[in-house]
């Protein structure tokens, strides 16, 4: 369901998004961004524990909010949230 | 003009009342400059004296899972001693409530300290005459990879140097003997990184049992570990201190015998105190965090707001960065 949003600059395509959330894992979890691929789980994939989740999700509400007021990812969505792919699918729909 | 420590004031079992009574102490004992954060009302309530307060609406308590409440408690005093601390207003945060939220708090308001993977909560543990062996991690990562712990053996040097004036800290890794053959996987492989570590003066494994000797000055050790270690020794002591006390007073002749005893004891019992030492350091964010126990005392508080001072002084946060630049 997309953000009661507005935007304040161009819209964020999905290689963007794509982008972002590597980059932000990445200095997240002291990594190479070229190392993090779509298909791979936060948690078996990459060890990100639970606050590192919470790092990355206000990393990505605060960017993306730059462009998108209002966008927040909801608590109860996170759980979902198992892969890279699954976050980047995840902004992409809330962009709409 | 010296910044002030912000003290979660609604963080704790005796909230706000021990948290104001030993900033209280703090202030005017010790002369350290203190920021009350909390609700106005109950801080009044508890008389502070003429402490600065800080207004924060809401309260992370003892059971809210920290990351949420970090991200939706958005007034809490927890959230704001950290934002405080974010923002040049305060040299560094205390809190005796809710430990996960207080590092994720920590973590996200002021940040990581570049390079640093992980951080890790960083506690003393007395030992008799001689400085106390600083255990890391005691509890911030339960599942822990090699080079963590390789920076928790960088960080605690540069800890141990800053409170405890150690010039080159005797680091050593928490296994089930000295030999390399025994240990988890990840004490073999960390074994392995902590001897070419620069920065780490490693001096191989020690056993629990060495915890409250000289024969390191900091214990690297995941957090799960560190943390039933931790509290392990806490129950154990408790019911040792109950059990002494029992035997000896419960007759007159006991009683007398232990009030010529006493004298002896008490220094004894206050070395052991974790009171003394106020409260546990994390390392690794980007800005001083004392996180002290849930039923810290007016006297733990007061020394965990010492403690914070002190290594705001130090430029602890300089001195961490610097080690773990090392690598």
């Amino acid at each position: 369901m997309p953000a009661e949003t507005h935007e304040t600059r161009s819209p964020m395509d999905r290689t963007e998004v794509v982008e972002l959330i590597r980059d932000r894992l990445a200095d997240i979890l002291e990594i190479d961004a070229t190392s993090i691929s779509e298909g791979q789980s936060f948690v078996e994939d990459l060890q990100a524990d639970s606050l590192a989740l919470i790092e990355l999700v206000e990393a990505i509400e605060e960017e993306v909010g730059e462009r998108t007021v209002g966008f927040r990812i909801d608590d109860d969505d996170l759980e979902d949230l198992k892969t890279v792919r699954d976050a980047v699918d995840y902004v992409c729909a809330k962009l709409g | 003009m010296k910044l002030p420590v912000a003290v979660d004031a609604m963080g704790g079992d005796n909230a706000p009342q021990d948290v104001v009574l030993g900033a209280r102490q703090a202030a005017s004992e010790l002369g350290v400059a203190v920021t009350l954060v909390g609700q106005p009302e109950a801080i009044e309530a508890a008389d502070p004296g003429d402490l600065e307060v800080f207004a924060a609406t809401e309260i992370i308590g003892m059971h809210d899972e920290p990351g949420a409440a970090v991200r939706n408690k958005k007034d809490s005093s927890l959230v704001r001693a950290a934002e405080l601390v974010r923002d040049g207003r305060a040299s560094a945060m205390v809190s005796a409530g809710n430990t996960g939220a207080g590092m994720a708090a920590a973590l996200l308001r002021m940040g990581r300290i570049k390079g640093v993977s992980r951080p890790g909560i960083a506690t003393p543990i007395p030992v008799p005459g001689a400085s106390p062996t600083i255990l890391l991690d005691s509890g911030a990562n339960a599942d822990c990879q090699p080079a963590w712990l390789v920076q928790f053996a960088q960080m605690g040097s540069a800890y141990c140097t800053a409170r405890f004036g150690v010039a080159e800290p005797k680091v050593a890794l928490l296994s089930i003997g000295e030999e390399d053959s025994k240990g988890s996987t990840l004490v073999k492989e960390t074994r392995e990184l902590l001897r070419d570590a620069p920065g780490v003066n490693f001096v191989g494994n020690v056993e629990g049992r060495d915890l409250m000797s000289d024969a390191a000055d900091v214990v690297v050790t995941d957090g799960f570990t560190g943390n039933v270690t931790l509290k392990t020794m806490e129950g154990l002591f408790r019911w040792l201190y109950g059990a002494l006390f029992g035997v000896m007073t419960n007759t007159p002749e006991r009683q007398a015998a232990f009030d010529v005893l006493w004298p002896g004891l008490e220094p004894l019992i206050a070395e052991l105190d974790p009171d003394s030492y106020g409260g546990a350091v994390l390392l690794g964010v980007d800005g001083i965090c004392i996180i002290s126990h849930g039923s810290s005392s007016p006297f733990a508080l007061r020394n965990a707001i010492k403690l914070a001072d002190d290594m705001a002084a130090a430029d602890l946060v300089g001195a961490l960065a610097a080690a773990v630049a090392s690598r």
